[in-house]
């Protein structure tokens, strides 16, 4: 099942370049601008600005929006009656299930890897352990997103309200996180504030943060790094188990509706 | 669609007609394109607020209010493209051939089709510029605000058919679209100011930058909400957006007619 999306990605060249293309005018010109236009300078010392600060939420974006995409595309398989054959094979459904899962998890990962390399590339990062920890993370919040879309789908039953909840959840869980912002400058908010602290993209972005650019950026984190990587991971768990459970129940030959 | 022998402003009327009652059926969807450029003003603006250089910009909500309201147009008159996406991989231009329509009106009717959902849509976020900057336009300035708002609409309608013919795969046209949403998104003044482009970026970056289409519109919409803008002639930039608005509808009607054909 994990070799059924994973064998995707080779498919979507056009889709990867265009995500990549788009990647670099994101970081090459939004960011560029965006960070002479903000006035906090996280460090002195070492000449680190917004603009890597960004760089890492730019990451954490995309590799949620690819995650829940992902998610969708089983779901609509699923729709397209390709369950059918799925159920056919001599394989539990709870394999199935968490198969699909953690393969769509895998696949959106792939995905963005070359994005994640250019940020490291750019930041001039070559410790081993620290990318693959990166990596290790990075790979458990898109299983976890990738959960998450897929109970969505399970739940709603419906391509159209699929797609305009994946618009808004997109729109408000960016928004409402760390990727553009640090938490303190949140603070004037309390209800944003406190959105972005249990918005599982603040913890990717700060926690991708805090393992590269730790001392440049600590005033800017809130939770340790511990608690950051334990919500990672549980996000990851909870939402696989759920999408298991919701595939298990409502996954029926004849169409998941 | 019910069609006798008509006359060619008739014909495109009902094209029109048809897209727009279409356009209602995606109420949900019309909610959810809201929400997302609600939440780009009342969320990201408000917080971005607090960290921006007010050396640049004193209040980040009013600046960024005009950009969200141009880009605004993109998603709803981008809907068309969609749509005739669909209709290009399932056949059904064969019925809309067998129509008493000739192809031109058949291909402008979609595009202005677009262009009036774009415009249906800009509509509350004028109204939310009146609020935020408690300006009312005066009939000269309001009569450039709907010039501007028609023409980026008609360019992002046209837009969208191009798009959305000149490939086949509903991935393809997908990922086109949000790459073309992407490059007008952050190749726009929309998000910072003039003088902070063509300070940092290259001259030739700065003039791409300053006149896309979306820029164009954004620039004229702060022009007439925010005091003391410094903007270019605003002749000059509707002259400007009319081309943006004649090469879009040209290419549009071209790839549309071409998928008429084939």
């Amino acid at each position: 099942m994990i070799i059924w999306d994973v064998r995707k990605v080779a498919r979507y060249k056009v889709f990867l370049l265009m995500r990549f293309a788009w990647f670099v005018v994101q970081v090459s010109v939004f960011a560029v601008l965006i960070s002479y236009l903000v006035a906090i300078r996280p460090s002195t010392a070492s000449g680190i600005s917004y603009y890597e600060y960004y760089l890492f939420g730019a990451y954490t974006a995309l590799l949620f929006s690819i995650s829940m995409f992902r998610g969708y595309e089983i779901a609509e398989e699923f729709e397209e009656g390709i369950i059918e054959y799925q159920l056919s094979l001599p394989v539990r459904r709870r394999i199935l299930a968490i198969g699909r899962t953690i393969g769509g998890g895998i696949a959106s990962f792939i995905y963005t890897l070359p994005m994640m390399l250019f940020i490291l590339i750019m930041l001039r990062i070559s410790n081993p352990l620290l990318i693959a920890i990166a990596m290790i993370s990075a790979l458990a919040f898109s299983i976890g997103i990738v959960g998450l879309a897929i109970n969505i789908v399970f739940g709603l039953k419906s391509g159209d309200k699929t797609d305009i909840l994946f618009g808004v959840v997109d729109a408000l869980l960016v928004r409402l996180s760390t990727i553009f912002y640090p938490l303190p400058f949140l603070s004037t908010i309390p209800a944003y504030f406190y959105a972005a602290l249990v918005n599982p993209l603040s913890s990717l972005a700060d926690f991708l943060r805090a393992l590269f650019l730790f001392e440049d950026l600590k005033a800017f984190l809130y939770l340790s790094q511990e608690q950051m990587i334990s919500y990672i991971a549980g996000l990851a768990i909870g939402l696989s188990v759920l999408a298991m459970l919701f595939i298990e129940r409502k996954a029926e030959g004849g169409g998941w509706r | 669609m019910r069609i006798a022998s008509m006359g060619y402003a008739r014909g495109l009327y009902i094209v029109m007609k048809r897209d727009l009652d279409r356009f209602w059926k995606y109420k949900w969807w019309l909610a959810g394109l809201i929400t997302m450029n609600l939440t780009d003003l009342f969320i990201f603006a408000l917080i971005f607020n607090n960290i921006v250089n007010r050396a640049y910009i004193n209040n980040y909500l009013l600046f960024l209010a005009p950009g969200v309201t141009a880009i605004a147009t993109f998603a709803s008159a981008f809907s068309i493209g969609r749509e005739v996406g669909v209709e290009v991989r399932r056949g059904y231009t064969q019925y809309l051939l067998s129509l008493p329509l000739t192809r031109m009106q058949l291909s402008m009717g979609r595009i202005l089709g677009g262009a009036v959902r774009g415009l249906i849509y800009q509509i509350p976020f004028i109204l939310l510029l009146i609020i935020l900057h408690g300006k009312l336009p005066t009939p000269a300035e309001a009569g450039v605000i709907v010039i501007t708002s028609v023409m980026l609409t008609i360019s992002m309608s046209s837009l969208s058919i191009v798009i959305s013919t000149a490939v086949r795969s509903f991935d393809l046209q997908a990922t086109m679209r949000s790459f073309t949403y992407f490059v007008l998104f952050f190749f726009s003044n929309v998000f910072y100011p003039d003088a902070l482009i063509s300070r940092y970026f290259p001259h030739i970056l700065y003039t791409m930058i300053s006149n896309n289409p979306v820029s164009i519109a954004t620039s004229i919409y702060r022009g007439i909400f925010t005091y003391n803008a410094s903007i270019e002639d605003p002749l000059i930039l509707l002259l400007k957006l009319a081309s943006w608005c004649i090469v879009f509808l040209i290419m549009g009607s071209i790839f549309y007619l071409r998928n008429l054909t084939h």
